[in-house]
């Protein structure tokens, strides 16, 4: 087999410049024994999101706490790619997520980082699977940041503050935002349980950011008995369903 | 002990209180006052009786208790100089004197003409002076021993802050990044990080020079700036304020550590944290304003931690004369600290 073939393609996520050089450095010192090459590096998320799509790579190393989206976080979304990478943790000291790696064997290395820790973590790699979504949710204690979407072959990241409210129709969920609508493939039970401090449930089919609440108004289809929710930023009112009407006393 | 004194002088928990502080005269006047009022009641055989009473024993009371106070504020530097016991003993004997003094030329306010029995006065007013002081200096005696213990909790809250994993190792490993790069840089970086431990580590002082409190603060800046960069930036502003006015050791460093933490280290675009000293008076303003991200739930619990150890040390070394505020808005968060203009050695507070 040709070396060349197997190279290792590395990327590099770290909010701190100086973090992203010792990696470098010490990547560097492992190519003489590990056929690899660093592919890009990143600052935030959504760079790396971008810089992966474009260029694909096998591991990344990517820093746990990093500003508006952690590391655990950026997994997930990296896991939307069209073929997830491999990621080994680095954090100078999380606890609790050194705790929940160890639970779930993930890989991580813990800041200064070693030459032979990181040579160990590489070679490893080469056979491992991305961890699994859910876990990297488990591992999360509060809810995302930002819901990320496939689409025409990039991944967005729409920041949760954002988003007005989430429907459920048929296989996706439509995310609606001030300026536009995006589909996204998630349950709608899951994102309530997860997001339960920022949405509400007014129908069987939908959860409306309490934020966004503009008024209420009665109407729709249901005919006078019924009420509508008004967002703020969109026309078309949103129907409550007779089960839900409790949160418009709540609410208004 | 000799040594560990002559460095902390002030605030010790086994010295006298600071006759020249305003909240120390003031609780010496509510406490002697709270006494005589009890004597009052004590002394009165109906209720409308306890305003004569009280009147009365006022007569002599506060003539003696301004003239003291007026007496162990003149004499305060030179009390300070004394072993404790030694200063009870002084400030008992002042005391006394004066009551017996006041009482003596005082003449007919204090001894009515019916002939009542003027040694047994005196012998008595000598024994409630007596016990007045000890109530008192007992008292000031406990509070600082309570707390003095601020006072080390502080260092370890800081010794504790400044190993902070977090910083620690996300510092280390950021010497190492630019180690090959830029070897020089790297080893200023790793006296700063000296500088900030030795600090930390040294015996509590209680007051240094503002230069040196702000060089060490710049230290820590430098550090933080190595590895985010042009994301933290730092606006100083110093109005009239020289270099040399003393202020209670790592006041400002560890209010910048929270800013950097809590404030600028969770935001992607960074921030700059504004920094005010200025002086009014005789007060010294301390103004410390950061962004923070935007939060719906309440503020992180570390700071509050750092926040009340700092009001603690202000107590033990102002007691009133300072205060203390904290704005935490949406998105940012403001302390500011007001307290006495100390400019030189010399009038330290005790």
């Amino acid at each position: 087999m040709n070396d060349i073939e197997l190279a290792l393609r590395v990327f590099i996520v770290d909010d701190e410049p100086p973090a992203r050089n010792r990696l470098r450095d010490l990547l560097n010192d492992c190519s003489e024994q590990l056929a690899l090459d660093v592919v890009g590096e990143a600052g935030n998320g959504q760079e790396a999101l971008d810089k992966l799509t474009e260029i694909p790579a096998d591991v990344v190393l990517l820093d746990i706490r990093m500003p508006q989206m952690d590391g655990i976080e950026l997994a997930q979304h990296l896991n939307k790619l069209p073929k997830p990478p491999v990621v080994i943790f680095t954090t100078a000291y999380d606890a609790y997520a050194i705790k929940a790696f160890d639970l779930h064997a993930i890989d991580y290395l813990l800041k200064p980082i070693r030459l032979g820790r990181l040579f160990e973590a590489l070679n490893r790699a080469r056979v491992a699977v991305p961890v699994q979504t859910e876990v990297l949710r488990d591992l999360l204690p509060e809810p995302r940041k930002n819901l990320s979407i496939h689409e025409r072959g990039k991944i967005h990241l729409i920041p949760i503050e954002q988003v007005l409210y989430l429907r459920a129709e048929l296989k996706y969920i439509t995310v609606r935002t001030a300026e536009r609508e995006y589909l996204l493939e998630e349950s709608l039970t899951e994102l309530e349980k997860e997001f339960a401090a920022r949405f509400v449930r007014i129908h069987r089919n939908s959860l409306i950011a309490k934020d966004a609440i503009a008024g209420f108004e009665k109407g729709g289809d249901e005919g006078e008995s019924g009420w509508m929710v008004k967002l703020k930023g969109l026309d078309e009112p949103l129907a409550i369903s007779r089960r839900q009407q409790h949160i418009v006393k709540e609410f208004s | 002990m000799n040594k560990a004194r002559s460095i902390k002088q002030n605030a010790r928990p086994d010295g006298l209180p600071n006759f020249r502080n305003l909240g120390t005269l003031l609780r010496i006047l509510l406490i002697s006052n709270g006494l005589a009022l009890l004597q009052a009641i004590l002394l009165a055989s109906a209720w409308t009786d306890v305003a004569q009473r009280m009147m009365q024993i006022a007569t002599l009371l506060t003539p003696v208790l301004l003239t003291s106070l007026l007496l162990l504020w003149v004499a305060q530097p030179w009390l300070n100089r004394l072993s404790y016991r030694r200063g009870v003993l002084v400030v008992t004997a002042l005391v006394v004197v004066l009551t017996l003094s006041i009482y003596y030329f005082g003449g007919e306010i204090y001894r009515p003409l019916d002939g009542s029995d003027s040694y047994f006065n005196m012998v008595r007013y000598g024994l409630l002076s007596v016990i007045e002081c000890g109530i008192l200096l007992l008292y000031f005696r406990l509070r600082s021993k309570v707390l003095s213990r601020a006072l080390n909790d502080a260092r370890l809250q800081v010794l504790r802050a400044r190993i902070r994993p977090h910083f620690l190792f996300n510092t280390i490993n950021a010497v190492l990044g630019i180690v090959r790069a830029q070897p020089k840089q790297a080893e200023t970086a790793l006296e700063d990080m000296a500088d900030l431990f030795r600090m930390a580590m040294s015996d509590a002082q209680d007051l240094v020079p503002l230069g040196r409190e702000i060089q060490l603060s710049k230290q820590y800046v430098a550090l933080e700036q190595l590895r985010m960069g042009e994301r933290l930036r730092v606006d100083w502003q110093i109005q009239d304020v020289p270099d040399d006015v003393l202020i209670p050791p790592l006041l400002l460093q560890p209010l910048l550590e929270n800013a950097v933490y809590h404030g600028i280290e969770p935001l992607s675009q960074g921030g700059s944290i504004h920094i005010v000293l200025r002086r009014s008076g005789d007060e010294l303003h301390l103004k410390v304003e950061n962004p923070c991200p935007v939060r719906t739930d309440a503020p992180h619990r570390g700071n509050r931690v750092a926040l009340r150890n700092i009001r603690e040390r202000l107590d033990l070394l102002f007691d009133v004369e300072a205060r203390y505020q904290v704005e935490s808005g949406k998105d940012f968060y403001r302390v500011e600290i007001i307290f006495p203009y100390v400019s030189s050695v010399k009038e330290r507070p005790s």
